[in-house]
């Protein structure tokens, strides 16, 4: 009676525990057939995953915050250094019509809300080229009215700078000898497509540039 | 051997082994048959298409970069506004598609685009009483020729164009696989069946292969959904990861579905178990 008993127990409990064991074994089974091939299949996998999920917002990040603080230098610490599409200044020609807001990148984002300082250049106070963009039908539109020694004046949160423009050249957009990004004396270059207020697309650039009349020098940047 | 076979455990080992077995080709019938008619057939992603905001998102996409290009050519965001027609988006990502399917080369037809960006350019210098001899020729094909691209790019289905092949091959290899693990399948049962003295057991060890199957099945979306890997995947075009999503979210519920079949069908084998059991005993 007691064998009985125990033999549909164990029949009952085979009915859980054998589905389990065959699920267990099928999931070891895969895991080995795969595990050779994670190193390859985890790089490919990570391609298309972030840290966190993606924040398709068309909006921006905001680091300016308005200084008046006027020093000659800037400790490299006590700087902010802009991400890619983050806003980290402003920047102006009196009487020009040109007032933009500057971020750091020329993509998509910067130039819908702004201005953009190329990636590959530098930030004001870096003392080396500082290259930015904009488009010719909307923030940089003003640039057709610019004329010798007018003043850019471009705001961060580490301090206002102010450039002098000294000329405007038309030039090819691959022209190489448009900007020199390995210049050690801080200059500012504006380009923006050309000719303006006209239909269609051309290769044409529109450049002005600018040498640094004040604005504090960022120290400290390779201690 | 005679005498192995008549040892009734190595027997049960035997039919535990097959069932096993058994477990193993119906969950690779029911994938790959899923696979088949989903990932591999052209109406389930057009489905999916049409039951996301894939198009609309798209639309809203095209027109946000070709703004971009305007302002680069004297054409403000207005101009813009009514360029892209979603009809003629659909159109052509549904031929892209069938393209895909059909192993044909993947290009994208921008004619009615390029025709419906020529008519509004006109419309917009008459309205604007710009004269056309003042407008260069070369600038206008400029901006053409590079909204075209930004046009084919977005139509394009990221991905489509490096995996075509590859799909193509898996896809008559999914056949295969389903054909012959079917034909396995019945085998199989039909021995268990046939060679089992109790009909009863030979329906316990189905029971068994369906619910393992099931399990299995089920374990699969579950690990992905619990371990958030799909909240993470990171596309850069909101419409293309809805498109991603909602392909994988529609894989995920399809398993859910054979789970749940499966784990059904393994109910009605245990209850089919039970009531041959009582006729055997009585």
């Amino acid at each position: 009676m007691m064998n009985n008993k125990k033999s549909k127990k164990i029949k009952h409990v085979s009915l859980i525990v054998v589905p389990l064991l065959f699920c267990f074994i099928m999931c070891v089974g895969i895991a080995g057939v795969l595990a050779p091939q994670l190193p390859k299949l985890i790089p490919i996998v990570n391609m298309f995953m972030s840290d966190k999920q993606v924040d398709y917002s068309t909006g921006y990040e905001n680091i300016f915050v308005p200084t008046t603080s006027s020093g000659d230098t800037v400790n490299a610490e006590d700087v902010e250094f802009p991400r890619i599409d983050k806003q980290f200044g402003e920047l102006s020609i009196k009487g020009r019509k040109v007032s933009a807001k500057l971020f750091f990148g020329d993509g998509a984002v910067p130039l819908r809300n702004g201005v953009g300082v190329y990636a590959g250049s530098f930030i004001p106070g870096y003392g080396k080229t500082v290259l930015i963009a904009g488009h010719n039908n909307t923030y940089f539109n003003g640039l057709k009215n610019v004329k010798k020694n007018d003043i850019v004046e471009i705001n961060t949160s580490y301090g206002n700078y102010q450039y002098e423009i000294t000329t405007t050249k038309i030039l090819s957009a691959d022209d190489s000898s448009a900007y020199d990004l390995t210049k050690k004396e801080e200059n500012l270059v504006m380009y923006t497509c050309y000719p303006f207020d006209e239909l269609g697309l051309t290769e044409k650039r529109f450049f002005v540039y600018a040498k640094k009349i004040s604005g504090p020098e960022i120290v400290g940047l390779y201690e | 051997m005679k005498k192995l076979f008549k040892n009734e455990k190595f027997v049960r080992f035997l039919y535990g082994v097959l069932a096993f077995v058994l477990s193993a080709l119906i969950v690779i019938f029911s994938l790959t048959t899923m696979l088949k008619v989903t990932v591999f057939n052209s109406s389930f992603l057009n489905d999916v298409l049409n039951n996301s905001a894939y198009y609309t998102d798209l639309c809203d996409e095209i027109t946000d970069d070709l703004v971009d290009i305007g302002n680069a050519s004297g054409l403000n965001k207005s101009f813009f506004s009514d360029l892209i027609d979603e009809f003629m988006v659909r159109e052509d990502i549904q031929s892209y598609i069938e393209s895909f399917y059909n192993g044909e080369k993947l290009v994208v037809n921008t004619d009615n685009f390029q025709r419906s960006l020529r008519d509004a350019i006109e419309n917009y210098e008459k309205k604007k009483g710009i004269d056309p001899q003042t407008v260069s020729e070369e600038s206008i094909n400029y901006f053409v020729v590079e909204a075209t691209k930004i046009y084919s790019k977005s139509i394009e289905i990221t991905y489509f164009n490096m995996i075509q092949k590859d799909a193509m091959k898996w896809s008559s290899k999914m056949l295969i696989y389903a054909l012959i693990s079917i034909v396995a399948i019945v085998l199989i049962m039909c021995f268990i069946f046939f060679t089992n003295k109790w009909k009863h057991l030979a329906v316990k060890y189905f029971y068994y292969a369906t619910a393992s199957a099931g399990l299995f099945v089920f374990l699969i979306p579950t690990v992905l959904n619990v371990s958030g890997i799909l909240q993470k995947i990171a596309i850069l075009s909101r419409s293309l990861n809805d498109l991603y999503t909602s392909c994988v979210n529609s894989l995920l519920m399809n398993m859910y579905v054979i789970s749940a079949v499966l784990i059904g069908l393994s109910v009605v084998f245990v209850i089919i178990h039970k009531h041959l059991r009582k006729l055997a005993t009585a």
